[in-house]
């Protein structure tokens, strides 16, 4: 079975991209400012007017001989009222494909003996958890995606709570392995 | 070393003649359902077209996956909605579930209990005990277009009695989604 690597590789091979690049661990997030009673946010697609920590992209792709393999989910909620424990609806689009589709992540939000994983860390909580994933999806380079998110608790969502999604994992930046 | 979730899906799918599974695109899915009305039994899945989300994320296609979708169940959850709205819910209390699933016209999970806290062994929320159960071996596969329902009925844990209550259920593994890999 092929690793994250080799997975990354290939499918940037199938793309033709060819360049080695400098592997790394690569980390994205993106935040969105709800209004009032909001229940669906999508990230990825609007940069406008957000700080570098807000987000650390200013396209919805990677650059060209970036990519990346997908291997955790983080979302934050930044809310006096709302929190991550309803259900959820979250899926994940790159090109124009459905790479994670109706996923809940909200099982593994706080310690309810209900997580995805077996070592569940104690320190997701109501506002902040994550969910590796069983299955490497990769972001290819310049190849748009975006992440959409359905909060069944909308009716508490106030005006300018904030909603942060990160992807992680192993990915490859570019190195033009030469001078200028 | 033994065989992956993919190697499984693959081999499954290749006996029951679908020579595309390997083609579309890998995923980790997971599919719930829940039951917001206390009841002693519970038939999960099966009519879940009709119910909305939050009550169920199965969506249109109801208790079978489309063509060329398949999800090859690693771990099944307990969960206990808080609320008709189904908005909320909890883990399992001081519950056990005892539980069959059914693939096609076949049962291929039988009588089995998710009893609370019963995976300690390897399993840590922190310090509440386990309403999940991980299923041995890789898992099972749900092809496409065949549908499938869990049966259950929720009983104290430690009398052992049957307990009307609201429930939900969540299956969660390695899971296929359609690629055409094709121009159409």
């Amino acid at each position: 079975m092929a690793n994250q690597v080799q997975k990354v590789a290939y499918v940037d091979s199938k793309l033709g991209v060819s360049l080695p690049g400098q592997q790394t661990t690569r980390v994205i997030y993106d935040s969105v400012n709800a209004v009032a009673g909001q229940g669906f946010f999508e990230f990825f697609t609007n940069f406008a007017g957000k700080n570098e920590f807000q987000t650390n992209l200013t396209t919805n792709k990677l650059d060209s001989a970036e990519s990346m393999v997908i291997k955790s989910i983080q979302i934050i909620m930044n809310s006096a009222a709302a929190n991550l424990t309803g259900h959820l609806n979250l899926n994940i689009t790159v090109g124009n494909q459905v790479v994670v589709k109706d996923f809940d992540p909200s099982f593994n939000a706080t310690s309810r003996g209900l997580s995805f994983d077996r070592l569940h860390s104690g320190f997701n909580n109501s506002d902040n958890l994550e969910v590796r994933l069983l299955t490497e999806i990769v972001i290819p380079p310049q190849v748009n995606f975006k992440v959409t998110l359905q909060v069944a608790d909308a009716v508490n969502v106030a005006a300018n709570d904030d909603v942060t999604i990160i992807l992680k994992g192993y990915g490859r930046i570019f190195s033009a392995g030469n001078s200028f | 070393m033994g065989m992956s979730a993919q190697d499984k899906m693959l081999n499954v799918a290749s006996r029951l003649g679908l020579t595309t599974l390997k083609d579309m695109q890998g995923t980790t899915r997971m599919v719930y359902d829940s039951q917001t009305t206390a009841a002693f039994n519970h038939t999960f899945f099966k009519g879940a077209a009709q119910r909305a989300f939050p009550l169920t994320n199965v969506g249109a296609n109801g208790n079978q996956f489309q063509v060329n979708e398949a999800l090859l169940v690693e771990k099944i959850g307990f969960f206990i909605p808080t609320a008709a709205d189904g908005i909320f819910y909890n883990g399992l209390g001081t519950l056990s579930v005892k539980f069959s699933l059914n693939i096609g016209n076949k049962t291929v999970i039988k009588d089995v209990t998710c009893e609370l806290g019963g995976e300690q062994a390897f399993y840590n929320d922190g310090t509440v005990a386990s309403s999940v159960i991980d299923l041995e071996g890789v898992g099972i596969l749900i092809p496409p277009q065949v549908e499938y329902f869990v049966e259950a009925k929720a009983f104290t844990a430690r009398g052992r009695v049957a307990d009307s209550t609201r429930l939900g259920c969540y299956l969660f593994g390695t899971g296929a989604l359609l690629n055409f890999n094709t121009t159409i």
